[in-house]
């Protein structure tokens, strides 16, 4: 009996993963135009979002300090993962001004219902434990995320995005996230 | 115990032999005024001097040589620093390589190798650093001079005890002395004001387009092997960013801080119009955990210590035992210089600048410094 239910443990265990391996490996368009590219954590990637989203062809706002009124025709929220503390110096902020900031865009877009778009392009070098904090916090919203593989070297990501059934898109480099980025939106 | 007393023999002995020590250590420190040879390629137009734009710095120890590079067609004008922060040598020996070795083809191209020249003709006090360094080519050793973050004291002092830069931002008062925190400069400041607003003359009259100061940094610093870019800069900078990942270059990008004044990165953007950059590489010699500094530590880049603070995850770039080289080092310099102007190209054609004959940097990697180093006299 307790072999039968491991084995039956076993094989669920496997469906799921192949379920989720499956959403990591298609991206399906999700999204529609246009979009508020924003950071959480005032990171310089946002403006390599702001690049690949203009070479996608998407119709895009950037903006850094972005307010839930910002969010006043548009469909997809954005939200760059990582924090930078010179990034937020250079904002005036501090990652608890930055992490209500960002708070109260994603509780406004829930109320709206915008789907949140998650990027980490920083790879292994912008994470850390405030990057892991503002990830903890709000990738769990997102409707996809797109992170740059080494990023994603210890899991982390995977973790949070099994345990809340969020597609999941690796890329080599930064450059990698034009085409899935370009698909995740519907034309 | 046996009582030793001195007498004049004694005393002059050992007075000729104080001012023997004095003379030869003295000879030594001074050959650091004597700037090391650069051998300028074919493909150079003029060479000349900082102080042309702006007289005040002629005959001062903070004059540079300006080496200018057109192409036959008009396009972009471009500026690269080197030499900065004189103890940071992978910013020197990109700007000689570039000098030694490229044609421009369009635009414009301005080299100033060793930007606060007056910092190379010292070396920074208690660190027993190195005079010089020695790179290896095919016909023998090119020697460059590792100098000081800082102008000589020699040449500006006494150092305030809180510096007001002319950006207007308090800082340290050795800060006075440092090139990269005195931007935009003032004509009638300090020697590096001084030079600092000649550089930006030099940007103003020429009308550069884009301005690329090299610079490296220590390990354990947070900002590195980074692009650091002015906000007028940043799709360029972003562009030039996804280039040198394609090359297999691990870098990211730092937003120039708004706040943070007096930096190159940020006062040649505020205060000239220009899209202004700053590279960095990971350079052990100039960090705090390093062991025995030598000129094998600056050009072979290994130290048992940075490796061991790597696997212990004190570092923002890993370091692992077969070192950070110098060869590396400008080699992602080289990189980040083509993926800039193929990036200005990309985004205002007719600023482009195409330059050939730029040093491969895996053939850099690959090969060394010394097959595209003019060889030694």
């Amino acid at each position: 009996m307790t072999q039968r239910l491991t084995v039956c443990l076993g094989l669920t265990f496997l469906l799921c993963s192949g379920a989720a391996l499956s959403a990591v490996q298609n991206t399906t368009a999700v999204f529609e135009e246009p979009l508020l590219i924003t950071s959480a954590g005032q990171n310089a990637e946002v403006q390599l979002a702001a690049v690949l989203a203009k070479r996608a062809g998407l119709d895009y706002i950037l903006s850094k300090l972005a307010t839930a009124s910002d969010l006043e025709n548009t469909k997809t929220l954005t939200l760059v993962l990582g924090a930078s503390l010179k990034g937020l110096g250079a904002a005036g902020l501090d990652v608890d001004k930055e992490r209500e900031r960002v708070r109260a865009l994603v509780t406004e877009s829930q109320k709206r219902n915008i789907p949140i778009l998650c990027l980490h392009l920083g790879g292994e070098a912008r994470r850390g434990q405030q990057t892991d904090d503002l990830i903890a916090e709000f990738l769990t919203w997102a409707k996809m995320a797109i992170v740059v593989k080494s990023g994603n070297n210890d899991g982390f990501f995977t973790k949070i995005c099994q345990a809340k059934n969020i597609p999941l898109i690796e890329v080599g480099k930064t450059a990698d996230a034009l085409e899935p980025l370009r698909k995740a939106f519907k034309r | 115990m046996k009582e030793i007393k001195g007498n004049k023999l004694s005393a002059a002995f050992f007075f000729l032999l104080t001012l023997t020590v004095c003379f030869f250590s003295g000879r030594s420190f001074l050959s650091l005024h004597q700037p090391e040879a650069i051998f300028p390629g074919p493909g150079l137009t003029e060479q000349k001097m900082l102080s042309s734009y702006f007289p005040a710095l002629k005959n001062t120890p903070g004059d540079t040589a300006v080496y200018f590079f057109r192409g036959k067609e008009e396009g972009g004008r471009v500026l690269i620093l080197g030499g900065t922060h004189p103890n940071e040598p992978a910013g020197l020996v990109t700007a000689v390589l570039l000098i030694e070795n490229i044609r421009l083809e369009r635009g414009s191209l301005f080299i100033v190798p060793r930007a606060n020249a007056s910092g190379f003709s010292h070396s920074d006090p208690q660190e027993g650093n190195p005079q010089r360094f020695a790179v290896p080519t095919p016909s023998g050793q090119r020697l460059f001079r590792l100098g000081s973050r800082l102008t000589n004291p020699v040449h500006q002092w006494p150092d305030p005890a809180i510096y007001v830069n002319p950006a207007g931002q308090k800082l340290s008062g050795m800060e006075a002395r440092n090139l990269n925190r005195c931007y935009p400069g003032r004509a009638k400041g300090n020697l590096t004001e001084k030079v600092a607003w000649a550089v930006m003359e030099l940007i103003r009259r020429e009308n550069i387009d884009l301005g690329i100061d090299l610079h490296e940094s220590a390990p354990e610093y947070p900002v590195i092997n980074a692009i650091v870019f002015h906000e007028n800069s940043s799709e360029l900078a972003a562009l030039a960013l996804m280039d040198i990942q394609a090359q297999g270059f691990d870098i990211r990008l730092e937003a120039s801080p708004a706040n943070l004044r007096g930096l190159s990165h940020r006062e040649w953007g505020d205060h000239a119009g220009v899209k202004a950059i700053l590279l960095e590489t990971p350079n052990a010699s100039h960090g705090r955990l390093k062991g025995k500094p030598s000129s094998s530590l600056i050009v072979e880049g290994k130290d048992k210590f940075y490796t061991r603070a790597s696997r212990l995850g004190w570092l923002f770039v890993p370091y692992g035992e077969e070192g950070i080289p110098l060869s590396l080092r400008v080699a992602r310099h080289l990189a980040g210089v083509e993926a800039l102007l193929a990036s200005l190209e990309a985004l205002e054609p007719e600023k482009s600048v195409i330059c050939g004959n730029i040093p491969p940097p895996h053939q850099v990697i690959e090969k060394g410094l010394g097959p595209f180093l003019h060889p030694p006299d």
